[in-house]
């Protein structure tokens, strides 16, 4: 087995060190602000990556996080262990009750919220794929799918805070919503990974079998593999230390399920998706289980890869401001409008409906993953990557005052 | 209130047991009687039927008798929609193999689509059951005041009789994680907070149902809630469970995907009432 000289041991740990604390920092400043602690953990990215201390001081940047070499590489499996665990946590978060519990009007309000901005997205990269800055050397198609999809799914985390400021989080509306974003976000990463499972990168797969595989997948974990690990829980839970046992069988039935879907052509993040999905579902997985692993991922890992995206990528040289426009109109309307008509035909009122839209509007960290997973993939260019971060970015940081002004009460009107 | 209690009777060994539940609680509600019986009617069953109402000191004038015939649990709903059923007592089995799990047995099906509230008995007592120790289910449902209230009137008036509220923290995990860029103070803060606002919603609520000399506790409990209350329950060994219908009748998904009530419905952890709108009610 292969291991780290002491000086790239001593890179490796520096690089962590620095990426956490100035994470952290930045993520401060931004909880001053109210805004959600990923803006300031992209932005520590961009200081210590090409965009800032890569212009101004390129040997120090090459000095702190160099392109070769073995620390190079294991910071970078850090932080594809950190996208696997975030889908982990995007899955545990969902709470398929809530969505049976909303009935017709989540269906409603979430085929509307992730079918317009699909369509959006789709047929506009499709119909002016040069402005997009198609990349030519993937399928035209699956660069307007992966749009498509782009537009389509929000971030969970982000809109449960804003309800929660809002006092909206346990209304009616508030709910809604919650169960909307879920739905759309379980849609969404599996159409995702149907696109991933096309470009091949895990040998010769027709779509149809990777169609098959991954409803396949997701079918199987969700009933048959979601009744196991119910019966394996109290097991665990009653005789293995407590939260030593549960973390341990949680953490590596994601890796193994990510291991599992990488292999077979679809990517490792859909398998700890629905992995997190199965095992959320479970009633012997308590509510401080969920918050142990959140807190763990949320406050170690996530950090490391949102700083990790800034040091990937020149956000000045690829920053095209008419791209980034187009993209922040196509998300804003269309997620705006498909939520707003999906929760009207819920029964709710216009402004609510609108409201509504406003909150399924955020992006978050689950945008920035879809991104980077893309880019990695040669589905979009690094202009497109970095639009879609500031699209994430913007669409998060607006979709509280947005909704607050749009509930305001007639008085304020 | 209780205006008409059904009891759905078949000859067998708890048929004694169910009758003398129904009895008492006829007396203790002054209600009527109204007896189900589905399958064959001839001299044999109206002997069986008459020296059960013998010894019961019931005459067969003061009980309405209703011979149905069909799918049980579609002829005793009919039955009780007729009489006007407001309570309909049957016998359950505290669990369910597999295959009827899935399929649905009678009393499975009858709390499943029953139009008025469903009392069912895992272990009916000769001497009555004395509701001592009673779960009620503070669910967010239009019928939760009338749940509260019914858990009351059918707790014992004996002392030390206890109703214990449970009500479900919804997303508490989400919305615990949704927090992390909190300082401590502030995490804890949203965490009494969120525990506080259901802790009142039950207090109101306990304010407009009479239940004096009753002591309450009130729970509240996050996770997947039918499961949290059947354990709650179960911890806290009730006789009585009682929890709002649910508002649309549940399928083959929803054991599939189990949810909610399921988890109650599924192994009853000891008897359960589900509640109904009252008839006044339904029809305004």
């Amino acid at each position: 087995m292969g291991k780290l000289s002491h000086s790239e041991l001593i890179h490796l740990m520096v690089q962590l060190g620095v990426m956490l604390a100035f994470g952290r920092v930045m993520a401060e400043v931004a909880r001053k602000f109210k805004q959600p602690a990923v803006v300031g953990e992209i932005i520590a990215g961009l200081l210590l990556g090409p965009t800032f201390l890569g212009t101004f001081s390129p040997d120090s940047f090459d000095l702190l996080f160099p392109k070769t070499g073995a620390s190079a590489i294991v910071l970078d499996g850090f932080t594809k262990v950190a996208v696997v665990m975030l889908l982990f946590i995007a899955g545990l978060e969902v709470d398929l009750r809530i969505v049976f519990q909303q009935g017709k009007q989540a269906i409603s309000s979430s085929f509307f919220g992730l079918i317009i901005p699909f369509f959006l997205g789709f047929i506009i990269p499709y119909s002016f794929p040069d402005f997009f800055g198609d990349i030519g050397t993937t399928n035209h198609l699956l660069f307007a799918l992966f749009m498509g999809t782009a537009m389509a799914i929000s971030a969970l985390p982000v809109i449960v805070r804003i309800m929660m400021d809002l006092k909206l989080f346990k209304t009616r509306i508030g709910m809604l919503v919650v169960a909307s974003a879920m739905v759309d976000d379980i849609i969404g990463w599996m159409i995702f990974s149907i696109i991933l499972g096309m470009i091949g990168k895990g040998g010769e797969i027709s779509i149809g079998s990777t169609l098959l595989l991954t409803v396949g997948f997701a079918t199987f974990m969700l009933t048959v593999g979601r009744g196991l690990l119910n019966r394996l829980l109290p097991w665990v839970n009653k005789k293995l230390a407590w939260p030593g046992g549960l973390l341990a069988l949680s953490l590596s039935l994601c890796f193994l399920a990510a291991a599992f879907t990488e292999y077979i052509g679809i990517h490792a993040v859909f398998g700890a998706f629905i992995v997190g999905i199965a095992l959320g579902d479970s009633e012997h997985m308590s509510e401080r289980a969920k918050e142990i692993v959140h807190q763990f991922i949320n406050n170690v890992f996530a950090p490391l890869f949102f700083v990790a995206i800034g040091l990937k990528v020149n956000f000045l040289v690829n920053f095209d401001p008419w791209l980034t426009l187009v993209i922040l109109v196509i998300a804003f309307a269309g997620k705006i409008i498909g939520s707003g008509i999906g929760t009207r035909l819920g029964g709710f009122t216009w402004r609510e409906s609108l409201a509504a839209g406003f909150g399924m509007n955020a992006r978050g960290a689950m945008e920035i993953i879809l991104g980077i997973v893309a880019l990695e993939n040669g589905l979009i260019n690094e202009k497109v990557f970095v639009s879609l971060v500031i699209m994430a970015l913007v669409t998060s940081m607006t979709s509280g005052p947005l909704m607050k002004w749009m509930l305001r009460s007639p008085s304020e009107q | 209130m209780i205006r008409t209690i059904g009891l759905a009777i078949a000859f067998s060994p708890t048929a004694e047991r169910m009758l003398s539940e129904a009895v008492h609680l006829v007396h203790k509600f002054q209600s009527r009687l109204v007896l189900i019986h589905v399958g064959e009617h001839g001299q044999e069953e109206e002997a069986l039927i008459q020296k059960m109402l013998n010894h019961h000191d019931l005459s067969k004038e003061s009980v309405t008798l209703r011979w149905e015939k069909g799918v049980a649990a579609k002829a005793i709903i009919r039955a009780c929609d007729a009489e006007n059923v407001d309570l309909l007592i049957a016998g359950a089995l505290k669990k369910e193999n597999l295959l009827h799990y899935y399929l649905g047995t009678i009393a499975r099906r009858i709390m499943r689509r029953a139009h008025c509230s469903v009392l069912l008995l895992t272990q009916p007592s000769l001497d009555h059951s004395d509701f001592k120790n009673v779960v009620v289910d503070a669910e967010e449902s239009p019928l939760v005041g009338e749940a509260v209230f019914l858990a009351c009137q059918f707790a014992s008036k004996e002392k030390n009789t206890w109703v214990h509220v449970v009500r479900e923290l919804k997303l508490y995990g989400l919305a615990m994680s949704a927090s992390d860029q909190c300082s401590e103070e502030e995490y804890s803060s949203i965490r009494q907070g969120l525990v506080k606002d259901e802790i009142e919603k039950v207090e109101k609520l306990l304010l407009q149902v009479p239940h004096e000399g009753l002591k309450t506790n009130i729970k509240v409990v996050s996770g997947k809630s039918g499961f949290e209350l059947a354990q709650f329950a179960q911890r806290k060994q009730a006789n009585l469970l009682v929890v709002c219908a649910p508002p649309r009748r549940f399928g083959l998904l929803d054991r599939v995907f189990t949810h909610d009530l399921e988890y109650v419905f599924a192994d009853l952890p000891c008897n359960l009432l589900i509640v109904q709108p009252r008839k006044e009610l339904q029809h305004g």
